[in-house]
C-alpha cells in the first residue's frame, strides 16, 4: 500500500466515522433489456441455482476453486435481505464456454481475451428473461491464487469468484470506483465501494472478498426477501443538459447518517433514473459522466451515452422515504 | 442541509469513495499507450453486419461483427475486417457475456485489434478496445471518450469524473494522439 493511498485510506476512514457505520444501500445495475416494449429483467426462477466445477488451473486445484466458489455463493446467500441461493453439484470436464445447460465454473485458457481475469456468461429465455444457465470461466492466462492470505503477483480466485456470481445470479456491474495513470503508462484501481465494480485491483490484493452496501441492495433488489422494498425507499429523477434529458448519467446518492454511497444510472433517452433499496432518509446527490472508462462496460446499447457534462451537485438533499418513492427530483448538468 | 457548502460535500464524498476499499475484477486496466502498443492493427470505421451463429457442435453462441474501414491508424487488414465477440442471438435464446461490448449495424467505432497466427482477430483488452463515436448534440462534434493517457514521466493523475479539464476529444483529435503514440512506439531507440 503506497503512502498516498494509507493518507487517503485514513482520512476517508475519518470521515466514515463521522457519518455512521455504512448500512445497506445500493448502487447497482441490473441485467435486462427489452422485448415487445416491455422490460425483462434477468433473474434465476428455480433456486438453488446449480452448479459444476470445472477445471484448475497450475496452482489452484479444482477442489481449492470448489471452496472458493463455495465461499462466494454463500457470501451472496447469506445476505439477510435476500433469498438467492445456490448449491453444489459436483465436478465436470464440460467447459465454462459451452451453451450446455449446464452452469459451469472453471479455469479456462483464452488468451484472446488478453485483459480478462473472468467472465460470466448467461443464457436466458429472451422473453421471460429466466436464466437457464450461467457459465464462468477464469483465465489461466493470470496467475492465480487461492492461499487464505492472498499471494504477491497472483489474482486472488475468491475476490473474482465473488464478483462473477454476482453477475450470475444477474447484476450488472456498479460505476462506485476511482482510477488513476500512473507516472510508468499504468492504469490502476485506487478504491472502489462495490464488488461489481468491473476494473480489477492489482493482483495479491484479497480485499475484495466482502460484500458492499451497493452489492446487498443489488441482490435484495432482484431476490427481495419478505419485507425488505416496505422497509427501503427509493430516489426518482430527472438528470438534464440544457432543458434536455440525457442518457447514461451516473447518479450517486450518499447517506450521511450511514454512509452508503449509492448509485445508478439515468437508463431512458429523458433522463430518468431511479435508485432503490435505500436506506430510508436524506440524501446527498451527485451527478457525473462515466468519462474516465469503456462505457460498454455498463451499456449495452452505448452509443447515446453523454459523457459531455461536468459532475454536478443537486442543490438540496432527496429525502428516500421508507416504502415509497422520494419527489421527482431534476437535476441540471451543464456542458463541459 | 443547502448547498452553500458544495465543495466540502464534494470532498466528502471523494473521499469515501476513495477510502473505502474494495475489490471488483474482471478486467486487468490498461492505459492508451498499451492499447496501441499491445495492438496489430486499429481501424476506424462503421459496424456493417453483426451475425450469431453456433460455434462448431452447437457448443456455444458467438457473434462476428464485419466492419467497414475507412482508416487504418495502425497496420492494416483489409477494407473489410470481421472480429469475433462472445455471446450473442439465436433464436429464443440469447447469449449474455456481461461487460462485453455489442454492436450494432451502423455504429461509428474505433477498435484496437490484436490476432494469434491466422485466428479472427479479437478486441485488445476487450471493452477498453472500442471507442464508440458519438455525435455530441449541443455542437454537433464527433467526439469519443476520453482515453486514459498521461504524460511520459507524469506525476500519477486521478481519473475525476466529470472534470472539465478532460473534454472528450473530437475523433480527428483522437485520431492524432494514436498516430502520435503509433509514432512513438515504432521509433527507433538508442
Amino acid at each position: 500500500m503506497t503512502e498516498r493511498f494509507q493518507r487517503v485510506l485514513a482520512a476517508s476512514l475519518a470521515t466514515l466515522l463521522v457519518v455512521g457505520a455504512p448500512l445497506p444501500a445500493g448502487a447497482y445495475l441490473k441485467l435486462g433489456g427489452r422485448v415487445d416494449g416491455r422490460t425483462v429483467q434477468l433473474r434465476w426462477e428455480r433456486l438453488p441455482a446449480r452448479y459444476f466445477i470445472g477445471q484448475g488451473t497450475a496452482n489452484v486445484t479444482a477442489a481449492q476453486l470448489e471452496g472458493a466458489v463455495n465461499r462466494a455463493f454463500q457470501s451472496w446467500q447469506d445476505v439477510p435481505t435476500a433469498t438467492f441461493a445456490g448449491t453444489f453439484v459436483g465436478f465436470t470436464s464440460a467447459s465454462p464456454s459451452d451453451d450446455d445447460g449446464m452452469t459451469t465454473i472453471g479455469f479456462e485458457g483464452r488468451p484472446d481475451l488478453d485483459r480478462v481475469l473472468g467472465a460470466t456468461r448467461i443464457l436466458t429465455n429472451e422473453a421471460t428473461g429466466e436464466i437457464v444457465e450461467a457459465d464462468i470461466f477464469l483465465n489461466t492466462t493470470f496467475d492465480w491464487s487461492a492461499a487464505s492470505g492472498g499471494e504477491a503477483g497472483r489474482f486472488d480466485v475468491d475476490s473474482i469468484a465473488l464478483h462473477e456470481v454476482g453477475h450470475l445470479l444477474g447484476l450488472g456491474h456498479s460505476a462506485i470506483g476511482e482510477t488513476e495513470l500512473q507516472g510508468a503508462g499504468r492504469r490502476r484501481v485506487i478504491a472502489a465501494e462495490a464488488v461489481m465494480f468491473p476494473i480489477a485491483f492489482s493482483a495479491g490484493n484479497i480485499e475484495g472478498r466482502t460484500l458492499r452496501a451497493d452489492d446487498i441492495a443489488g441482490v435484495s433488489d432482484i431476490y427481495p426477501e419478505g419485507d425488505f422494498r416496505d422497509r427501503t425507499g427509493s430516489i426518482t429523477g430527472r438528470v438534464t443538459k440544457n432543458g434536455t434529458g440525457i442518457f447514461g448519467a451516473h447518479v450517486v446518492a450518499w447517506n450521511q447518517r450511514t454512509g452508503s454511497l449509492i448509485g445508478n444510472f439515468s437508463l431512458s433517452n429523458d433522463g430518468t433514473f431511479t435508485i432503490a433499496g435505500l436506506e430510508p432518509g436524506p440524501h446527498v446527490i451527485r451527478v457525473e459522466p462515466l468519462d474516465d472508462g469503456e462505457i460498454t462496460s455498463f451499456f449495452s446499447e452505448s452509443a447515446n451515452v453523454d459523457i459531455n457534462f461536468l459532475g454536478a451537485f443537486h442543490d438540496r438533499l432527496v429525502i428516500a422515504p421508507r416504502g415509497g418513492g422520494s419527489d421527482r427530483t431534476e437535476i441540471a448538468v451543464r456542458p463541459k | 442541509m443547502t448547498f452553500g457548502n458544495r465543495h466540502a460535500v464534494l470532498a466528502a464524498v471523494l473521499a469515501i469513495c476513495t477510502g473505502a476499499v474494495a475489490r471488483a475484477t474482471v478486467i486487468v486496466p490498461a492505459d492508451l499507450t498499451e492499447l496501441v502498443a499491445e495492438s496489430t492493427a486499429i481501424v476506424h470505421g462503421r459496424v456493417v453486419e453483426v451475425r450469431a451463429e453456433w460455434t462448431e457442435g452447437r457448443r456455444a453462441i458467438e457473434s462476428y461483427v464485419t466492419l467497414a474501414a475507412a482508416t487504418y491508424l495502425k497496420g492494416h487488414l483489409g477494407e473489410r475486417v470481421t472480429l469475433r465477440m462472445p455471446g450473442g442471438r439465436l433464436g429464443a435464446f440469447r447469449s449474455i457475456v456481461v461487460g462485453a461490448p455489442e454492436f450494432r449495424e451502423g455504429d461509428e467505432v474505433i477498435v484496437f485489434l490484436g490476432n494469434h497466427g491466422p485466428s479472427i482477430p479479437f478486441l485488445v483488452g476487450f471493452s477498453q478496445g472500442v471507442y464508440r463515436v458519438v455525435v455530441d448534440a449541443a455542437n454537433g462534434q464527433r467526439t469519443v471518450i476520453p482515453p486514459a493517457i498521461m504524460a511520459a514521466g507524469g506525476e500519477p493523475l486521478r481519473l475525476v469524473r466529470g472534470d472539465g479539464r478532460r473534454p472528450a476529444p473530437t475523433i480527428e483529435q483522437f485520431a492524432t494522439d494514436i498516430r502520435g503514440l503509433v509514432a512513438a512506439a515504432e521509433a527507433p531507440r538508442r
